[in-house]
């Protein structure tokens, strides 16, 4: 058991700083450019990949696909958390109101909850993108307005065996208010089950955001972002490779770094929840 | 009987509650974000198209108004006609279902007959080793989308080796990039939920008295584990059903694959706004179906929920 444990939290701890120095690169971007991800250089264009000139070659407009990589962090990590916050928002607000409530109102929004869950939200994002617009945060927000089905059930199902707990009882006993016990005692018992789905969320944006920008939904054209990276790449399959490998590598470490630290977190707090129980 | 009524109403009625949903934001979104005329119109639209367009649909009426007929023209499964070819949107898109169907089923048959003997065969005998197998397998795979694996594969078996096509339609195997593609993204999570349900019935009271009695290996798996175990693999092949039909939106898209993924990107790009809605509503009709054919299966598979139900 004891290295299990150990093991877990090397996990957590290798995740965390992977994901941690992605959002240092995300937010001191320039620091990490060769060169400009906007300037094109036709003469350059189509380069493979050497130590001497670009990195990870150039593309059709003779852009820098490593400048661009690193300028693609940005934009999904930034569309990856605003969605996750949003989502976790709505997710908790109507998981919690469906299990602290006894009566109609849990009916419904658990009924709402599965129905939500049923469908597939890609293609609700897809809708809503085509309508209010491409760009970063309707993008985000879309992103998150539609992805807190499973936080919702997850933290639906985490209250209704919380709520039945001695010391909520005995709070609710001495007269303490529905409200004041949510926010002192269930909100942060919740609070490593929501990492854990906060961490898969997040994950799960990633790619959903990729996706969308690959289809020419998500991120206006041109942007440097991964998917846009991968869908310009497709029309170079054979004669420079190179085009995608960079995206496709940053894509899925990320990802990769993200699950990761969903898994780490619902290890650690599995070992906790046995180490109580023994 | 009646509860199986029952059990198909309040299915209808999420199925009700979503498309009214869904519509309504639709509906919502098309008017707040400016003149919808314009927009249905498409660029470039001389002002007599949009002149007919606003009359066409009636924009010159109040909201409620609009709001009622358009509910009702939903009733009727009247889409309107599809801006880029004026075919009605619904007939339109239905052209394209049997094609997506077509790939579900083909990526579905192709996971359960990997991800099941593999989830089996990882779960029946939780070993130290087959556990990091399975670990290092799904959490390799979750963090690859559909997509780059679809177009790593076309850069390695079209584009390098030359063995298949990429591109649908063109020859025999045309199906197999499409198919493993989609079946590469879903076999991680059914590995993980076969594996995980087989190890949980062998921990189960009738699995040991049935070993006690002197069972054979087999006989144990295959008489007393895997009823049980598919028993919630089902539910997920449902729920991986329901991922298909937008997860094959960029399967079907890389692939050229003519099917209602590909349909619904072309009528984003042109906005092409009766034909989403049409194809929204197909994809929520199928799900729903899905859903029914479930909770049917669950009735049979599972003599607990036939007796308390009948």
């Amino acid at each position: 058991m004891f290295k299990s444990k150990n093991k877990s939290l090397l996990t957590l701890r290798i995740s965390a700083s992977i994901l941690g120095f992605l959002f240092i690169v995300a937010l001191f971007q320039p620091f990490f450019y060769t060169v400009d991800p906007a300037a094109s250089d036709l003469s350059m264009r189509l380069q493979s990949p050497s130590l001497g000139g670009a990195l990870l070659g150039t593309d059709a407009l003779g852009q820098d696909v490593y400048s661009r990589v690193i300028a693609g962090f940005r934009w999904s990590l930034g569309i990856g958390t605003v969605g996750t916050l949003l989502g976790c928002f709505i997710g908790i607000t109507l998981g919690v109101s469906a299990a602290w409530n006894r009566k109609r109102l849990r009916i419904v929004l658990s009924r709402v909850i599965d129905i939500g869950i049923s469908f597939p939200y890609l293609i609700i994002a897809v809708t809503i993108v085509t309508v209010v617009g491409r760009g970063f945060w309707p993008l985000a927000l879309t992103l998150g307005l539609v992805c807190w089905p499973t936080i919702a059930r997850v933290v639906y199902a985490e209250t209704l065996t919380l709520r039945e707990r001695e010391y909520v009882t005995a709070a609710r006993l001495f007269g303490i208010g529905s409200i004041r016990s949510i926010f002192t005692h269930i909100l942060p018992a919740l609070r490593p089950t929501i990492q854990v789905v906060a961490a898969f969320t997040f994950a799960e944006l990633l790619i959903a955001e990729s996706g969308l920008s690959f289809l020419g939904l998500g991120a206006p054209l041109g942007t440097p972002t991964w998917g846009n990276m991968l869908n310009e790449s497709r029309l170079y399959m054979e004669s420079a490779p190179w085009m995608m490998f960079g995206p496709v590598t940053a894509i899925i470490v990320t990802i990769f770094a993200a699950n990761l630290l969903g898994e780490g977190l619902n290890a650690r707090e599995q070992s906790r929840s046995t180490r109580v129980s023994q | 009987m009646k509860a199986r009524l029952k059990a198909v109403g309040s299915r209808l009625l999420q199925l009700v509650v979503l498309l009214g949903t869904i519509s309504t934001t639709l509906f919502l979104l098309l008017r707040l974000s400016g003149d919808p005329a314009i927009l249905l119109a498409g660029e470039g639209a001389s002002p007599e198209t949009i002149d007919a367009i606003r009359a066409d649909y009636g924009f010159d009426k109040s909201l409620l108004q609009q709001y009622l007929m358009f509910l009702w023209d939903i009733v009727r499964l009247d889409f309107g006609r599809s801006l880029v070819n004026s075919q009605p949107a619904l007939g339109f898109v239905l052209q394209y279902l049997p094609s997506t169907l077509h790939l579900t089923f083909l990526a579905v048959f192709f996971n359960s007959i990997i991800a099941i003997p593999a989830g089996v065969w990882l779960g029946a005998k939780p070993t130290q080793r087959r556990r990091k197998i399975l670990s290092t397998v799904v959490s390799v795979a979750q963090g690859t989308p559909a997509y780059v694996i679809g177009l790593l594969l076309i850069q390695i078996f079209s584009v390098w080796l030359g063995w298949l096509p990429s591109i649908a339609g063109t020859g025999t195997w045309a199906w197999v990039l499409p198919t493993a593609t989609l079946s590469f993204a879903l076999a991680p999570n059914l590995i993980r939920v076969v594996a995980a349900s087989v190890e949980d019935t062998t921990r189960q009271d009738y699995y040991r008295t049935a070993k006690a009695n002197g069972a054979a290996p087999n006989v144990l798996l295959i008489k007393h584990s895997l009823p049980n175990a598919l028993l919630s693999t089902t539910s997920l092949l449902g729920a991986q059903f329901a991922f298909l039909l937008s997860g094959a939106l960029i399967t079907e898209y890389i692939f050229a694959w003519p099917g209602l993924g590909l349909i619904l990107v072309q009528s984003i790009t042109n906005l092409d706004f009766p034909t989403i809605q049409a194809t929204v509503f197909v994809v929520a009709y199928l799900v729903f179906i899905v859903n029914l054919l479930m909770d049917q299966v669950f009735r049979l598979a599972d003599p607990r929920l036939r007796r308390s139900q009948l």
